[in-house]
């Protein structure tokens, strides 16, 4: 039997055929480079449509931003190192390198709508070594905007260290490469790992339940918050005190977790130039010797699973378990447990029972949808935790009493509202193949759109009511002129969004992989045009917020609102009559987008 | 005259340059077991889009029941059922969470959409199955899945694409004889598939498309007639099969001269 992998498929000869070597052999190479051509093939085929500059066009300009964050960032950490190491304060050096841990780590999740990402499950067809498949996986890991806006940090840190200590440039090197590449490899792990858990229901469901009770259990924290903050006494001596009393407090607690931090790898890193300044460079290397072992660790942790993958574990796919099935070659007449059916098919929407059938069914069948969706679960929930942990810079410490920011409620609405983008701007993104329903079915697709309208609005107004709570508990109670006008620009916000939202999810619409946090595919024109829509319904909110603010009479902004809510809504339903029109004028492209394989 | 169930006059579809599907007219009387069949891309998955709705012809008309059909014809969508090319499921639903929301998308009240869920899940063989997630589905499983979505509001015209594709032989013989137990109750099933075998058993008509245009359409007693009188003398007294007849019709042989030598 001949060996297929040497036949020679152009029937040229053995010149022709490409002989295996290692991951840097020449079989290895040239699928290098074919992939590379692949990339560019499909870059330049995308360039064809006008889908396709209007990506390209959005990708430009979000690089743009993304290389204006890195060089903000850059600077930013290259000034605080270069005062930390020309200062000789390097006990301080490690809350850089843990803030550069964190935001590497955190960004892919923040900005996974923004990047479209190569699913390179693709080329286990081929005859790919395990050692390219990883190398592979690295490499496209590197054009991912945590590892840039990472890379980007250290080159900032590196530039702040050697200028400040010329001598220490070989030692800084070395620790931000060290650093770089365990954060790479981590965050690759990571990622990879929730992938696997996220393709099997019961693992999905686990995780799920950790990451509501990691929810809940934060906003635990806010009555031990706004315990602490309605202790606090009032002047500049008081004041003193409470840092004094802090500091005592804290302090046992601050040396415990340096201790514990020196061991850990943004503490390594950290560590290893100081031991350097100090001439101690055993110790020195001694430390990045550790953190190279994190590195190696992450490494195999990756390994781990892109061994499984690279076997051809493909767990979305597989039954999840064997059961004997019971073989009936006749229809059963007539089913006596209708009863058990239904209790089956679970709870339902009671409120809209004998209602409207499709608008319920729709409803019932997103909420189903969205319980087994982590990523869309993560996009409303993490806002809520920017809400707890970031409302604390509204309160002001100046006059003789802390007081809140009078504005701060609506600024946290604003956090809080920021999670719907992805729900209201791409709400068929999850349906998949499921959308053909929606276009055989005797139902509008008026119907369709009203019924997910209607459901995000209650989930929206749930958040909505969330976030006022959390920010009342923080903060205490705003004033209840802002509470009435934040109120008057929810209802006015809420319809434009939902507007364009609609448009957007017919216009631009891509599809939501809902086992999959990282290696989705978004499109960078819908989620650059949603952000520009939302800054322009904020800019209007701030410019009439502000008027009202300066001219003292806050109590104005809640009328403003609410006629600009009515024209809202009006807009809203002129737009949802149109909606057939557009979505059967567009089935074809939206089937296309939607039922895509990512 | 009876009024057709199925009925179409000059279909096209072109895709900017391509043409898909051209000139496309035929007739389906109701009752009838309709295969569709033709070569990979001749245009059969178009022509089945074009006739559900999922896509809007570029030129000519569709009549189901005697009626226009185009996209806002509600009423007419409750008398049709589909198995489209891509299965049209949700995979974060269970089978019969996905049911029961395809029954209600069709109008049946939720005591009918429980009923009938639950029975389809019995005949289909998927009731042990109904708590799992549709995703974690085998491609078969999907496939009877899709099925059931199809029938559950009791359509007059059924449209299958590629129906038994990753079936296994006992459901497929299952569902066969549902199919035909559906004809003698009058209702028209008009079915695409490469399986042939399945077509010559079941289908009274044929029709077959190649490169985007009708080339054969009619009983497949006259489609055999209409081949064997092509053939030499001593060749016409032998019955051919539907293979023969369908290779015959869209030219599918391969000249001897064209075998990759280089394969082993």
């Amino acid at each position: 039997m001949a060996d297929l992998g040497g036949a020679d498929l152009n029937g040229l000869g053995g010149a022709a055929v490409v002989h295996a070597g290692g991951m840097l052999g020449p079989l290895a190479r040239a699928q290098y480079a074919a992939l590379a051509r692949l990339r560019w093939r499909m870059f330049s085929n995308g360039m064809r449509s006008n889908k396709g500059m209007l990506e390209l066009g959005a990708r430009t300009f979000s690089y743009i931003v993304y290389a204006s964050m890195g060089v903000a960032l850059a600077a930013g950490s290259g000034v605080a190192s270069y005062f930390l190491a020309a200062g000789n304060q390097w006990r301080f050096l490690p809350v850089l390198f843990w803030v550069l841990g964190f935001l590497w780590q955190a960004i892919p999740i923040m900005l996974a709508s923004f990047q479209e990402q190569f699913d390179l499950g693709i080329l286990l067809r081929f005859p790919v070594r395990f050692g390219s498949y990883v190398l592979l996986y690295l490499v496209f890991g590197l054009l991912d905007i945590s590892t840039i806006l990472g890379g980007l940090c250290c080159a900032g840190i590196w530039f702040g260290v050697a200028a400040a200590r010329p001598g220490l440039l070989l030692w800084v090197t070395l620790a931000l490469a060290v650093f770089a590449v365990f954060n790479i490899l981590l965050v690759r792990a990571i990622f990879v790992w929730i992938d696997r858990w996220l393709a099997q229901r019961k693992t999905r469901e686990i995780l799920g339940a950790v990451f509501m009770a990691g929810l809940l259990g934060l906003q635990l924290l806010n009555p031990a918050l706004y315990q602490k903050r309605h202790s606090a006494h009032s002047g500049h001596e008081a004041q003193a005190e409470q840092i004094r009393e802090a500091k005592a407090r804290y302090s046992p607690l601050l040396k415990k977790a340096n201790r514990v931090q020196k061991w850990l790898p943004p503490g390594l890193a950290a560590l290893s130039l100081r031991e350097a300044i100090e001439n101690r460079p055993l110790q020195g290397f001694g430390s990045l010797g550790l953190l190279g072992i994190y590195a190696l660790v992450a490494g195999g942790v990756l390994a781990l699973r892109l061994k499984a993958e690279y076997r051809g574990e493909n767990l979305g796919s597989a039954p999840a378990r064997d059961k004997a099935v019971l073989i009936r070659t006749k229809a059963v007449a007539s089913f006596p447990g209708a009863a058990a059916a239904g209790r089956e098919a679970g709870w339902a929407l009671g409120g809209l029972k004998g209602r409207s059938g499709p608008i319920a069914a729709v409803m019932e069948k997103d909420v189903r949808s969205l319980m087994r969706t982590l990523p869309l679960l993560y996009a409303i929930g993490a806002p809520l935790l920017l809400v707890l942990v970031f409302s604390g810079i509204f309160i002001r410490n100046g006059g003789a009493q802390p007081s809140m920011f009078p504005l701060a409620l609506p600024v946290c609405m604003v956090y809080a509202q920021l999670g719907f983008t992805q729900v209201f701007y791409n709400s068929l993104g999850t349906e998949g193949a499921g959308i053909q329903v929606y276009f055989l079915s005797p139902t509008p697709f008026r119907t369709v759109l009203l019924a997910k309208n209607l459901l995000h609005a209650l989930l929206f107004a749930a958040v909505a009511v969330l976030a006022g709570v959390l920010t009342t508990l923080r903060l205490g109670t705003a004033d209840n002129a802002v509470i009435a006008a934040t109120g008057a620009w929810l209802l006015f916000s809420l319809p434009c969004n939902l507007t364009a939202g609609n448009l957007f999810s017919l216009k631009m619409p891509y599809r939501v992989n809902p086992g999959r946090i990282a290696r989705q595919r978004g499109s960078q024109a819908n989620a650059l045009l949603s952000l520009l829509v939302q800054l322009c319904i904020l800019a209007v909110g701030a410019a009439v917020f502000s008027m009202s603010w300066f001219l003292d009479r806050m109590w104005m902004a809640t009328p403003i609102f609410l006629v600009l809510a009515v024209g809202a809504v009006f807009v809203w339903r002129r737009v949802l009559d149109r909606v057939d029109a557009i979505a059967y004028g567009r089935r074809d492209e939206l089937m296309q987008a939607l039922m895509k394989e990512s | 005259m009876e009024t057709a169930a199925i009925q179409t006059h000059g279909l096209t579809r072109r895709f900017g340059a391509l043409t898909a599907v051209e000139d496309v007219t035929l007739s389906v009387a109701p009752g009838q077991f309709f295969g569709f069949l033709g070569p990979n891309g001749a245009g059969k998955s178009t022509t089945i889009k074009m006739l559900t709705g999922l896509l809007e012809p570029t030129a000519g008309t569709v009549e189901i029941l005697g009626q226009p059909f185009g996209a806002g014809a509600l009423d007419l969508k409750r008398q049709i059922g589909v198995v489209p090319e891509g299965m049209a499921l949700m995979g974060r639903l269970t089978a019969t969470e996905y049911l029961h929301f395809v029954g209600r998308m069709y109008g049946l009240d939720r005591q009918t959409t429980n009923l009938r869920t639950q029975e389809l899940l019995e005949f289909m063989q998927l009731a042990n199955e109904s708590k799992k997630l549709v995703t974690d589905f085998s491609h078969g499983m999907q496939k009877k899945l899709a099925l059931a979505a199809a029938v559950i509001h009791g359509p007059k015209v059924l449209f299958l694409d590629e129906p038994f594709e990753g079936v296994d032989a006992i459901a497929a013989g299952m569902l066969k004889n549902m199919l035909t137990g559906m004809i003698n109750r009058g209702a028209t099933i008009f079915l695409t598939t490469h399986v042939l075998e399945i077509v010559e058993r079941l289908c009274s008509h044929v029709a077959i498309i190649s490169k985007g245009r009708l080339v054969a359409n009619g009983s497949l007693e006259e489609l055999r007639a209409g081949v064997a009188s092509t053939l030499p003398g001593a060749e016409q007294e032998q019955r051919l099969t539907l293979e023969e007849i369908f290779l015959a019709i869209v030219g599918g042989v391969q000249e001897s001269t064209q075998e990759l030598t280089w394969l082993t």
